[in-house]
């Protein structure tokens, strides 16, 4: 439903089960997953641009609910997500905003688990064709439409 | 001055009376007007109302009429448009604070179409703000605030076409557009209790419609019957140079006409038995009475099954990753943080994380599922269950944890570009709208539309009214 349970991440998690396991039933501690995902973190943030906020630290170490049922490897990914968009947006954000950033990235993570797991063969293409623009295609005749050719709407 | 129940009728009732001019668009029109002026504020209903601009067509109309031009059902029928659909000269703030003072230029082929064939626009429909694109947990994410059902003014109607639910059914207008990405029509024609059409993707143009997701986004007319939304639907569905995304010229045209679309063949109905885990009571009561009476009126009902996979992850992820497109400059300006809602503030910068990969493997399940639902369609000619498996809500209710539900047949619907139709079927204890929903292979919008036409045809539901002071 688009009144954004789903489009930001954020959603119930009765929809499936986890079907991918990429850490193969390997327990991970909360140690552990805090320092793969500073490491994680730190590759991918250039230096300087980590946000250093104590706020948002704390936060990524407090696991959300719902974060158990992932793989090892998706929690330091979901970390590594929210840690990315505090280097660069964390001051943007209070600290309840900062929870329900992470709280989406963990959510997302979960989607992108379910997603990544179902079987695909080389050859299934994407929903996705270029329709190249036809010449004939690039002077309509008659628009039904008889309104002026779109403009940039004034902006506010 | 007009009795209520000649604002109840429906669009084909209405048109019989302009043609044989028993009814005047003026009179109409102003009646509407008057109503939508009353009524409208207490339901939050309309983003704008635009008198001057209506009472010009419906003398336009009453002139042509009066000269023998008349122009078919819509002509005089005075209608709303959701707020993501431009009009020239008309703010359009798409529901949002950031876009509050935007006016375009041009009318959105909808609008264009819908003038062309003489229906008298009456203003803005209210709407969730970006149709709900970056994430919402409350009713009142929107410009105009909290949209209030009119069957109980203290529950939502639903996202995000909500003034055009509330409109329809407080008898505002003879008919409203809205739009649907996941949910956006068939969730308020169920909560509000009036027949929502979400036509097959490609069929109606979007040009001049706010973009929220690309390959979902979707415009339908919500009305007082499935026959009204055919005629609607016949109005504003065709190729659109302007929109490339629409379907060829034989494709995309859609004829109201028992010769044409709508064969009056015996429909095959599949009863998804998987669609929902469960439904409140109220509402399941009213589905299991639904489903008794289709047989009497369907060529054959049978169990249905939806197939299984990760549906609801990939339509997740392309919407997300669409939206981070649309809207990334919002997003990155820091501006979303104009938005009211308090996730809407925050969710835009989660789906900027969304990589080419995931979208793309989304993309490729898409295709699968599309092929799954075209086989299953080789049994059936429309699929049936519940709407939705909830009625309408408290306008306080925290939608993350009071109205989260699986929706794998949404993200079917929606990631297939199938149409479907909700109608309604019933009410709750609490005197709240349930729907029905007919759900068709892509392409084949009349059978959905006939569909519905056959279940209303034999039951009343579509008549019934709220009372409102």
């Amino acid at each position: 439903m688009d009144w954004g349970l789903y489009s930001c991440g954020y959603r119930s998690d009765g929809s499936g089960v986890l079907r991918m396991n990429n850490s193969k039933g390997r327990k991970i501690d909360r140690r552990e997953f805090a320092r793969k995902a500073a490491l994680l973190s730190a590759a991918m943030v250039p230096a300087g641009m980590a946000f250093e906020g104590p706020a948002a630290a704390a936060i990524n170490e407090q696991l959300p609910e719902g974060a158990e049922k992932l793989s090892a490897e998706g929690r330091v990914e979901a970390a590594a997500r929210f840690q990315q968009i505090m280097s660069q947006y964390g001051s943007r954000f209070d600290g309840e905003e900062q929870k329900r950033v992470r709280d989406g990235c963990y959510s997302l993570q979960g989607t992108l688990e379910r997603l990544r797991a179902f079987h695909l063969e080389n050859g299934d293409a994407p929903a996705l064709y270029l329709k190249p623009l036809l010449e004939r295609e690039k002077k309509p005749q008659s628009a039904p439409a008889a309104g002026a050719a779109p403009a940039a709407a004034k902006k506010p | 001055m007009l009795k209520e129940s000649i604002l109840y009728e429906s669009v084909g009732e209405l048109a019989k009376r302009i043609e044989t001019k028993q009814l005047s668009p003026v009179e109409l029109t102003e009646a509407y007007l008057e109503r939508s002026q009353k009524l409208g504020p207490q339901l939050n209903a309309y983003a704008r109302l635009m008198p001057v601009e209506a009472l010009d067509q419906a003398r336009a109309a009453e002139k042509d009429i009066h000269r023998g031009h008349y122009r078919g059902p819509l002509h005089g029928i005075p209608y709303a448009a959701k707020d993501l659909l431009a009009v020239k000269g008309v703010q359009t703030t798409w529901g949002a604070k950031p876009f509050a003072e935007q006016v375009f230029d041009y009318n959105a082929t909808v609008i264009e179409h819908l003038k062309n064939v003489g229906a008298v626009l009456l203003g803005k429909a209210a709407m969730i703000e970006l149709a709900g694109g970056l994430g919402y947990m409350y009713a009142s994410a929107s410009l105009q605030g909290e949209t209030r059902n009119p069957w109980d003014t203290s529950c939502w109607t639903c996202g995000s076409s909500s003034g055009s639910g509330a409109i329809v059914a407080a008898g505002l207008a003879g008919f409203a557009i809205g739009t649907e990405t996941w949910g956006s029509i068939v969730c308020p024609s169920a909560f509000c209790g009036v027949s929502g059409f979400r036509p097959t993707y490609g069929r109606v143009s979007r040009h001049g419609a706010m973009a929220l997701c690309y390959s979902l986004d979707k415009i339908g007319p919500l009305a007082r019957s499935a026959e009204d939304c055919t005629r609607i639907f016949a109005a504003i569905a065709g190729h659109d140079p302007l929109d490339r995304s629409t379907l060829a010229v034989d494709k995309a045209a859609f004829t109201n006409s028992p010769a044409g679309d709508l064969k009056r063949r015996g429909l095959r109905v599949g009863w998804l038995t998987n669609a929902w885990k469960e439904y409140e009571p109220g509402v399941g009561k009213a589905i299991q009475a639904a489903h008794k009476i289709l047989p009497r009126h369907f060529a054959s009902v049978r169990d249905a099954e939806l197939p299984e996979g990760p549906w609801e992850d990939a339509a997740g992820v392309v919407l997300q990753a669409e939206v981070a497109s649309s809207f990334g400059e919002l997003i990155r300006s820091g501006r979303v943080k104009e938005l009211h809602d308090p996730l809407g503030r925050v969710g835009g910068y989660v789906n900027l994380t969304v990589t080419g990969g995931d979208y793309t493997t989304a993309q490729r399940v898409r295709e699968i599922l599309q092929k799954k639902m075209d086989t299953l369609f080789d049994s059936y000619d429309v699929l049936a269950t519940a709407a939705l498996p909830a009625a309408a809500t408290p306008l306080i209710t925290n939608l993350i944890t009071g109205l989260a539900f699986p929706d794998p047949l949404g993200a079917i619907g929606n990631l297939c570009g199938l149409p479907a139709l909700s109608v309604p079927c019933g009410f709750t204890e609490k005197n709240l709208p349930v729907g029905l929903q007919f759900i068709g292979r892509a392409g084949d919008d009349a059978a959905v539309l006939e569909a519905g036409q056959t279940f209303q045809r034999a039951t009343q539901w579509h008549r019934k009214h709220p009372k409102l002071a």
